[in-house]
């Protein structure tokens, strides 16, 4: 008989191979070689797929709870008026785990955002400090004027009772400041500092009069607010709940909310958010899509958020920095323009006094 | 009715868990192995309470949650790859795991064609040839040279590479998920 081939040595390893078969490996020690290999070889492969994890327990609690109920004659009456409500209860009964699984969740992804939503555009009182991670991906500067693509470490403080009147300083993360922009519509001053190229610089600025444009957290919440509202408008959410550090979190996810390019000026290509279920306030939050054609990513991670903090008087004022050029003008209602406008200025100014 | 409904009880506690358990290795969230459980026992007693075959039942759960099991991976597959640096702020949930067997299972499994991963799962539940023909859709006379085929593979993959860390990295623990999960 000639040797074993590998289909043959398979079937006798798993039990399914012929007496002859099984007679030829046992007198042929190459063949009895291979088949101990392959033997051990099937032997590791099932062993790890077949991992030591039971049914949750509530599933198995279930089924026992079925069987004892069959066991007690008074509850087996009740049970068996007709062959659906056995069956019905069967159903309840076996599987009735996702159902549990889910009544204390019962909240769907849609109502949640629209909490969430709410949450966001709440009317607050007092002052408001945020410290969070910023990744940006080709964010168009309509959205983020004062930031290139990387990541950051962003600390805001909002006064919530002064309209306006806000503080924001991005970090690198490790910690090395990058900007710091301050406005005080009181004092009709907008602050801006930064470095370039080992140059700090501060523009100093008085606001226009008329009514105020948005502020940086104002425009980067509205467009948190409005991405999340996209996604409420979805209905094609993936919901789950997760247990964070402080409780239970809300995990939602919405791929591909529109054909790239479908929308001209704004389209959201995929979106996901994490959401405290205490108060329903985005823990993370990230955005793929394209702003005016152009392709950008966002992600945002929250680090402290407190409601009503105390602050320090001069918390809203951006320091000086050591050796730092300082630049005043009039301002106008967009930062980026008054910081060129006023450099190129400057600039002139100092070519003239040469 | 009642004969059916007993039936599938006494075939789900003679075989949930090791449904269960080849869901496990199939599927990466937790909630999609007890979806497929569910999912299967739900079709089992519609398909008693219609008088169907009952000659190869193990079979046929097999059959039923395989189909499950590729169905919810389909799905999840169907999804954007995220980029890498939001998959690290906000990682995925996973199966319980705690010797690590789930994840080193299904990070060798990843390293297999499709039904290389379905012929080894079936088998290391202990399915005959013939049921693992009828899950997997194969002649039952192709299941042996499959098999050793796709268990050549599975030793080629594991001696070259033991599980990349990438694997390990995208099966990292992050928050653990509290068991619920709904489809708005």
């Amino acid at each position: 008989m000639n040797c074993l081939n590998d289909e043959r040595l398979q079937a006798l390893a798993d039990g399914e191979g012929r007496d002859d078969d099984r007679a030829h490996a046992a007198s042929c020690a190459a063949c009895g070689a291979r088949l101990r290999a392959r033997t051990a070889l099937m032997t590791s492969i099932e062993t790890s797929l077949n991992p030591p994890v039971d049914l949750p327990a509530s599933f198995r609690l279930k089924a026992d709870g079925a069987t004892r109920l069959r066991a007690l004659p008074d509850t087996r009456r009740r049970w068996i008026y007709t062959a659906a409500a056995v069956a019905a209860s069967l159903v309840a009964v076996l599987f009735v785990l996702p159902i549990v699984r889910t009544s204390d969740t019962t909240v769907s992804a849609s109502e949640i955002l629209a909490k969430s939503v709410t949450q966001l555009s709440a009317v607050r009182r007092g002052i408001e400090v945020m410290e969070y991670e910023l990744v940006l991906g080709g964010v168009p500067k309509e959205m983020v004027p004062d930031q290139v693509d990387g990541t950051y470490r962003v600390w805001q403080a909002i006064d919530h009772d002064v309209p306006g009147r806000f503080r924001f300083a991005s970090f690198t993360a490790d910690g090395q400041a990058i900007s710091s922009i301050a406005e005080d519509p009181i004092g009709k001053r907008r602050v801006a500092a930064f470095r370039s190229e080992g140059q700090a610089y501060r523009f100093d600025v008085t606001l226009p009069s008329g009514p105020r444009n948005l502020s940086l957290p104002e425009i980067e919440q509205l467009h948190m607010e409005a991405s999340i509202a996209i996604m409420q408008a979805s209905g094609n959410q993936l919901l789950e709940t997760i247990d964070g550090p402080n409780g239970k979190l809300y995990r939602i996810e919405v791929p591909r909310l529109a054909s790239p390019g479908s929308n001209p000026v704004w389209d959201l290509t995929e979106a996901r958010v994490l959401i405290d279920s205490r108060d329903y306030s985005v823990v993370e939050f990230a955005v793929q899509g394209s702003f005016l054609k152009s392709p950008y990513s966002l992600s945002y991670k929250q680090i402290r958020h407190v409601v009503g903090a105390s602050l320090p008087a001069d918390a809203f004022t951006v320091p000086p920095q050591p050796g730092e050029i300082v630049v005043t003008g009039e301002g106008t209602a967009v930062p980026t323009h008054d910081i060129v406008v006023l450099a190129l200025r400057a600039l002139a100014q100092a070519k003239r006094a040469q | 009715m009642q004969g059916s409904t007993e039936a599938a009880r006494d075939l789900f506690q003679a075989h949930g868990t090791a449904i269960y358990r080849f869901a496990a290795v199939l599927v990466r969230h937790r909630e999609d192995a007890e979806d497929v459980v569910q999912e299967t026992f739900m079709k089992l007693l519609r398909h008693l309470e219609a008088g169907g075959d009952t000659t190869n039942l193990r079979g046929w759960l097999f059959t039923v949650a395989a189909h499950a099991a590729r169905d919810r991976q389909r799905r999840r597959s169907r999804w954007i790859p995220w980029a890498p640096v939001h998959d690290a702020a906000v990682p995925p949930p996973v199966l319980d795991d705690e010797d690590g067997r789930i994840r080193s299972a299904r990070a060798a499994l990843r390293r297999l064609p499709d039904r290389d991963r379905l012929l080894l799962a079936l088998r290391a539940q202990g399915l005959s040839y013939r049921e693992i023909a009828s899950a997997a859709a194969i002649q039952p006379a192709s299941v042996g040279r499959l098999l050793a085929r796709a268990a050549d593979r599975w030793a080629a993959a594991a001696s070259r590479n033991p599980a990349s860390e990438q694997e390990r990295k995208s099966d990292a623990t992050g928050p653990r998920r509290s068991g619920a999960r709904e489809r708005a």
